[in-house]
């Protein structure tokens, strides 16, 4: 589905990735790990050319994208979804209006986007929140927000950049549930950026671990599963002092 | 109402009149050119959508050097240029030129300045969802920009303003210019008030316009 050949990019004198090679299967949930720094967004943000590399080839349904036209490259990406850890949704855009225009710029019909952005709000349970903004949402309504919308044109993969590292544990387990559901359900691959080990273990088929801009290794995931969380005060107290 | 307005009633409209024009050929010039010359300054800096090194200095120039002069001397160095497109220097009509000139230089600024204020996660966003550089200035950088950008010509329109005042001095008229012909030089200073209560009113209106419509369309 994706595969990085040979990839690296730098910036001025600093090596962000260096000859890295990823293979990610149809319907993979794919996780990229790592410390700050070690290059695991750029590595995602290759995927759809929001970075363009230095050298090697990105290659996305089999086609190759970096040899792409500037036109065919759009057209694309509205195939590729993508959320991020700000959520980085337009502000004076209502919900609604936030889903509508991915379908917008794909020249969707009113009709078919009226129903569409149905379709997606309904998915991520945000069909009553539609005429609200992102100022009026919590953090996990934002991310399902950027969910509906990353899903709004149907893609084959979907891009996440540390889409929980702002969020707190339950609504981290919450989101990655709809991950989850979006890889299960509609049979999206799904590729994870982040520095959470338990965000990969609990979703994750297989994880690359990063370090320095190279993939340090591989590994296949035993997946714990998304665990029921608590979040009443008792459990923080429990939790805090539970090692003590 | 006072004696003396009534007396010069006939020549405070035609004032009024030709500062409502100045200042409307400012606010087309600032909105028509000064728009596009700050989205391309913002669009061709380091880093950005269409980073070009060329275009962003040589308008960072251009913006620099018109807001650099002292806006009498724009408009006496404006004169033959003034001339050579409206085939006179004289009049309300060819005042219009130089304050469109200040207008788009001074409006750029502010537009560059909104947009450099919106996160620039947006437009990540809105790449990859497959958008256009046209796209993305339409559909979500002056989307997220509106209320700066409305602020921005609030601000830029009440400069208008004080620069028409100066327009006297090219026979362009205007309130300011009465104030100064009829109430300063020819001592009647009541006039000269009453002229400066029309421009306070003027100032107050268009701030608190611009500042209402700024705040209902922002739902950041």
């Amino acid at each position: 589905m994706i595969r990085l050949k040979n990839v690296s990019k730098s910036y001025g004198t600093f090596t962000a990735v260096s000859r890295v090679n990823i293979l990610i299967d149809r319907g993979e949930v794919y996780g990229i790990i790592g410390a700050s720094g070690a290059g695991k967004s750029t590595v995602l943000r290759l995927m759809n050319q929001l970075e363009i590399p230095d050298e090697g080839k990105v290659f996305v349904k089999d086609e190759d994208l970096t040899e792409l036209s500037k036109r065919k490259l759009r057209a694309s990406r509205k195939g590729i979804g993508m959320i991020f850890q700000h959520f980085n949704l337009v502000a004076n855009k209502s919900v609604y209006e936030n889903v509508a225009i991915a379908l917008k710029l794909a020249r969707v019909s009113k009709e078919a986007e009226r129903s569409r952005v149905e379709e997606c709000l309904a998915f991520v349970g945000l069909t009553e929140q539609r005429e609200k903004y992102p100022a009026q949402l919590s953090g996990g309504q934002k991310q399902r927000v950027a969910i509906a919308r990353a899903l709004a044109n149907q893609p084959d993969v979907l891009l996440c950049d540390e889409p929980t590292s702002s969020l707190d544990p339950h609504t981290t387990k919450e989101i990655l549930g709809v991950l989850e559901n979006i890889n299960q359900t509609l049979g999206v691959t799904v590729v994870i950026v982040s520095h959470e080990m338990d965000v990969i273990k609990s979703v994750c088929d297989r994880v690359s671990v990063m370090s320095e801009g190279a993939i340090y290794k591989t590994i296949p995931i035993v997946k714990t599963g998304i665990q029921a969380s608590d979040r009443s005060p008792e459990r923080f107290v429990e939790e805090l002092t539970d090692d003590a | 109402m006072p004696e003396i307005i009534l007396r010069y009633q006939g020549e405070i409209w035609q004032a009024i009149g030709e500062t409502f024009i100045m200042v409307g050929a400012s606010i087309l010039a600032a909105v028509l050119v000064g728009l596009p010359v700050g989205t391309l300054l913002y669009l061709c800096r380091k880093g950005q959508l269409l980073e070009n090194r060329w275009i962003f200095s040589t308008l960072n120039l251009i913006v620099n050097v018109i807001r650099s002069f002292p806006f009498l001397l724009l408009v006496v160095f404006l004169i033959p240029f003034t001339r050579l497109i409206m085939g006179t220097a004289i009049g309300t009509a060819a005042a219009t030129v130089p304050l469109s000139i200040i207008a788009f230089a001074h409006y750029s600024r502010l537009v560059e300045q909104s947009l450099l204020d919106i996160p620039k996660g947006v437009i990540d966003a809105a790449l990859a969802m497959g958008a256009s550089v046209k796209e993305v200035v339409f559909r979500f950088l002056f989307v997220e920009a509106r209320s700066g950008l409305v602020l921005g010509l609030t601000t830029s329109t009440i400069s208008f303003i004080s620069y028409s005042t100066i327009m006297g001095v090219v026979g362009g008229g205007g309130v300011g210019d009465f104030a100064i012909r009829y109430g300063y030089q020819q001592f009647q200073t009541d006039l000269m008030l009453y002229m400066i209560v029309i421009m306070v009113i003027l100032v107050q209106s268009i701030q608190f316009t611009g500042t209402y419509v700024a705040r209902k369309i922002d739902k950041r």
